[in-house]
């Protein structure tokens, strides 16, 4: 018996088209196919937030083969070069296999009951004496739906503190916070479609070549076909995407809250805006100003309702005046026809733009303002619900928007769009885990800066990190890697390698990844992709879902998981969407995920998946003859936010004249904990290095390869140059990657970060640079 | 795993220290320089000299094998070989450690009998090779893959490779990013054979073709 790999794939296929049509198969869940001996399944890539899905082939327990998934919709049977090897990544020599706990200056092997004994008795200890906010987990976009749940639900409901927090607060916060005070809901309206079906493409700040690989290759496939397509690249660096691009524009850093708001000024003052749209849907606001940077601990920054201020039309017109494109040529560098032209760009009724950005938007210091101003241009010229027509916000985790932001992993935030500050809320939440509503704190918890600055000042007591790498990913890290060995807090850290986090930690417990164990992923453009457990993690490792639940169970919670041993993923997630049904977040039954390749939510009455958010030609909640409805919003109405140019926190002065900007490339991702132990790509990219403008390196005296010192007010650091390779700085600017663990380039970041998102930014501090 | 190319140089410690191989190896060159019953032993396959090496059936002769460049290269990249006709030249073993292109060229300004030619000063001009993708059927770019990390590691980027899109049939809606090495351009020093992340490379450098002069101009 057994099918071949081509029938395994056509019958996929058909089973997809089946479950898109609402047609039940009876087929057997865990669709499989054997060839020479080898089991195929299906998984969403474990790394970025493209959500490519691929097909595993397992023989006599081991992951022998992964190739691109041809019935997957984002890559049909492509992978980037990390997806090649994802195997790999898990067969690492060094493989955490047993928990381990800190004796002195050792780690010693010790049995799971010892060590969540000793971790719960740490934080029981830790919740008597100082309470349960001296308590905090800190998670991951990289942990599945389940992983997330299960967490949420033990912090929120059952430990009794919001001290929960994802590492996506370091990527994605910035754009959550500006879907919820325009649309009031997280998340794009349209998807990936919209790169095939447009002829205009905005990059603010991507390298899309190199962080989205495969949906860049999407991109330019149109461009390809299309001859009227259009790209065009602002950036502050030329990089890989700028050699496809038809224009680069090169922006300053922070120059882009300048830019736009002087792009608005000319739409508005030539009147490109469409009247009817704004009429209809758009309402304009204004915010609290004059904001923080973040740098002192505990500065408090919201935005209340009470300080918002409604504007009229003309009133906010009256607000956009002195924001001229001359103003903004010299804050943005952008020279004012140029402003002028992108404009009448976004203007143009015959042109269908889209708006794509990632962390050169999010991870800012004005990260939120400027995400608000990228939609008021698609507001005001109501490019937007349409196909083809769209902004859309790039994430960078495998479930950044299934996990962190869909479940609600932040310190505060509640399943599907809802926040712990609200009672009826917390009463819902309440409601479906089965406990009172006064168990839910209203309180907000620690962000994830605080959380770690809270370790330096002696406040929080016990911190569980799961399935990331703070100690490398922080900014200002020598701040927090000091707390921790200085053994401020008891830390636990769950992974699968030995990292700089591990390195820091009291105890350590080895965790299974990706296909060692089930669980659910959440991409970019809303598609929720389940797998199946296919080989068994190495030696004791366990899943993080099973390491939650045990300590639950140690500390008095385990009643609020009665989930069954065989089929716990599932219990748990059914559990989970009962808070998305009839939100408008809806989500399919996780019998369907399990045979399609993803479904993108809402999930409609008849099983089908929804493209396009907000309008009747595909959303099941906006009623036929009401066109576009932006029903989460209040009053249906979105709202367009008037954002004035604020400075970036540090500045380039005589000291420290450069500009310091962080970032990706294709070979690793993140902290290159997975992608360091495979060798291919270790021998591709072997260390990070500082990319420097030529001109700046001829000033300096330095050459390609030269050893150059970058040093900060908070650290310094000696990289490699590269002058004139894949990406080039623009003058007085120098670039480097993160991915490097014996680089801790984030040592040199400032710890700044948006005073409404709370997301440090990691593009822009000052250095000087020496040649070393 | 196949067995990497010309990877069995001794190394130039090990050279240097051997004392009594080097005057062996000096006098077999001076012996057998540039006889005819030489070359056959080169004729199996190309060896990749340092930078401004001079035409390979000259090399043997003026190379005097005092290991000079190797001494000079900051990268170990330049081996010496230990056996043959050729034993004690130097070679650049490039899947193991390729040419990293000093600007200043260390290597050149070491030798001194010209078997390096001392008017090399520009890296670009230097022509150790050329690289070439020699299984396009195994080439994961040109299968459709976002790999590309030869040409994002290439010194030369966008001039000795750059990369060409072209519409991918078998999915409908991506790219195929070809890489295509420039032989104007393309300085042969390895970086390409180097990254690539296959088994065996599927780019690798070998002689350069002397570019063919005829009337056609385009």
């Amino acid at each position: 018996m057994g099918l071949s790999r081509r029938d395994f794939i056509k019958a996929c296929a058909a089973a997809a088209a089946f479950a898109a049509a609402g047609v039940t198969t009876a087929r057997p869940e865990w669709a499989e196919a054997a060839e020479d001996g080898i089991t195929w399944g299906k998984a969403p890539c474990r790394y970025c937030g493209v959500g490519c899905s691929v097909l595993v082939g397992v023989k006599g327990g081991r992951i022998v083969s992964t190739k691109g998934d041809p019935a997957g919709p984002v890559n049909k049977g492509l992978n980037c070069i990390k997806g090649y090897f994802l195997s790999k990544a898990l067969y690492g020599k060094d493989r955490l296999t047993t928990p381990l706990i800190r004796k002195g200056n050792r780690m010693v092997e010790a049995s799971w009951d010892e060590a969540l004994d000793l971790i719960a008795a740490q934080y029981k200890k830790a919740i008597a004496e100082h309470g349960p906010d001296s308590v905090a987990l800190y998670g991951s976009g990289q942990w599945t739906i389940q992983e997330g749940y299960v967490a949420s639900k033990l912090m929120k409901g059952g430990i009794g503190t919001n001290n929960l927090e994802p590492n996506a607060r370091l990527c994605m916060a910035s754009a959550v916070v500006a879907f919820m005070n325009t649309f009031g809901s997280d998340e794009p309206m349209g998807c990936y479609d919209d790169l095939d079906l447009g002829d205009t493409y905005v990059l603010w700040g991507a390298n899309m070549a190199e962080a989205h690989p495969v949906l860049f290759s999407r991109l330019i496939d149109n461009k390809l076909k299309h001859p009227k397509v259009k790209l065009i690249d602002i950036a502050t660096r030329r990089t890989r995407t700028t050699k496809m691009a038809d224009e680069f524009i090169a922006i300053k850093p922070h120059g882009d809250l300048a830019a736009l708001n002087a792009i608005i000024h000319v739409i508005l003052r030539d009147k490109l805006y469409d009247e009817a749209f704004v009429a209809k849907h758009v309402s304009f606001k204004r915010g609290k100003e004059n904001a923080p940077y973040g740098l002192k601990d505990k500065e408090a920054f919201n935005e209340t309702p009470a300080d918002v201020k409604n504007l009229t039309f003309e009133e906010y017109k009256a607000l956009m005046k002195p924001y001229t494109p001359q103003w903004a040529q010299k804050v943005s560098g952008i020279p004012a026809a140029k402003i002028e032209e992108l404009a009448r760009v976004y203007g143009d009724k015959s042109r269908k733009v889209n708006s794509l950005w990632t962390m050169g938007v999010n991870q800012h210091s004005r990260g939120v303002w400027v995400n608000n101003l990228i939609y008021n241009l698609h507001l005001l010229t109501g490019k937007i619900c349409k196909p083809g027509e769209n902004p859309l916000s790039l994430t960078g985790q495998p479930s950044a928007c299934g996990t962190a932001r869909e479940v609600g992993t932040f310190a505060h935030r509640l399943p599907a769009d809802m926040v712990v500050m609200n009672e009826a809320h917390r009463k819902k939440a309440a409601g479906i885990w089965g406990i009172p509503a006064e168990k839910i704190p209203a309180k907000v918890g620690l962000h994830t800066v605080e959380m770690f600055r809270a370790i330096d000042r002696g406040e929080l007591k016990c911190v569980w990190i799961q399935c990331t790498n703070p100690f490398q990913s922080l900014p200002n890290l020598n701040r927090v890697r000091k707390a921790a060995q200085s053994r401020k807090a008891f830390i636990v850290v769950s992974d699968i390698y030995p990292t700089r986090s591990t390195e820091l930690a009291d105890v350590v417990l080895p965790s299974a990844s990706w296909v060692e164990k089930e669980g659910v992923f959440g991409n970019t453009e809303r598609r929720t992709q389940q797998w199946f457990k296919m080989v068994n993690a190495p030696g004791k490792a366990r899943e993080d879902v099973w390491q939650l639940i045990e300590f639950a169970k140690r500390m008095g919670h385990g009643a609020l998981f009665p989930y069954p041993e065989k089929g716990m993923h599932r219990a748990i997630f059914e559990e989970y969407r009962k808070f998305t049904l009839g939100t408008g977040k809806d989500l399919a039954p996780y019998g369907v995920y399990a045979k399609v390749r993803g479904l993108r939510w809402p999930v409609k009455a008849n099983g089908t998946e929804t493209r396009w958010r907000y309008t009747e030609a595909d959303d099941e909640h906006v009623a036929k003859g009401e066109g576009i409805k932006f029903y989460k919003a209040p009053n249906n109405k979105v709202s367009v936010w008037f954002r004035p140019y604020e400075p970036p926190a540090e500045v380039p002065d005589r000291n420290y004249p450069f500009w310091f900007c962080t970032g990706r490339l294709l070979e690793h991702w993140h902290t290159g904990t997975m992608t360091g132990r495979v060798p291919e790509l270790r021998r591709a990219v072997s260390q990070a290095t500082v990319e420097l403008h030529p001109e700046d390196a001829k000033r300096l005296g330095i050459r390609n390869r030269d050893q150059v010192r970058i040093t900060s007010r908070r650290g310094s650091i000696v990289l490699t140059a590269e002058i004139g390779g894949r990406g080039t700085p623009e003058r007085g600017s120098v670039f480097t990657t993160f991915f490097d663990e014996k680089k801790l380039v984030n040592e040199i970041c400032i710890d700044a970060f948006d005073p409404l998102s709370k997301e440090p930014d990691f593009k822009k501090c000052a250095v000087k640079v020496q040649k070393a | 795993m196949t067995k990497e190319r010309d990877d069995s140089g001794i190394s130039r410690r090990r050279f240097l220290k051997e004392g009594a191989l080097a005057p062996f190896a000096l006098a077999l060159a001076a012996a057998g320089g540039g006889t005819v019953y030489l070359r056959p032993g080169e004729a199996h396959g190309f060896v990749l000299r340092p930078p401004g090496a001079i035409v390979a059936r000259r090399f043997l002769a003026a190379c005097v094998r005092c290991g000079k460049c190797a001494q000079a290269c900051p990268y170990h990249s330049i081996r010496l070989q230990d056996r043959g006709v050729g034993i004690g030249t130097p070679y650049i073993a490039a899947r193991h450690t390729p040419c990293y292109l000093c600007p200043d060229l260390p290597c050149v300004k070491a030798c001194p009998s010209g078997a390096l030619d001392q008017k090399t000063t520009e890296v670009e001009k230097v022509r150790m090779g050329t690289a070439q993708i020699v299984d396009r059927e195994g080439c994961l770019s040109i299968r459709g893959l976002r790999c590309e990390v030869c040409y994002r590691q290439c010194p030369l980027i966008d001039q000795a490779i750059t990369l060409e899109p072209r519409h991918n049939p078998r999915t409908g809606e991506h790219t195929i990013m070809e890489p295509v090495v420039h032989r104007e351009k393309c300085v042969g020093c390895g970086v390409c054979e180097n990254a690539c992340v296959l088994p065996k490379p599927v780019i690798v450098v070998r002689e350069t073709v002397e570019v063919q002069r005829d009337s056609y101009d385009f």
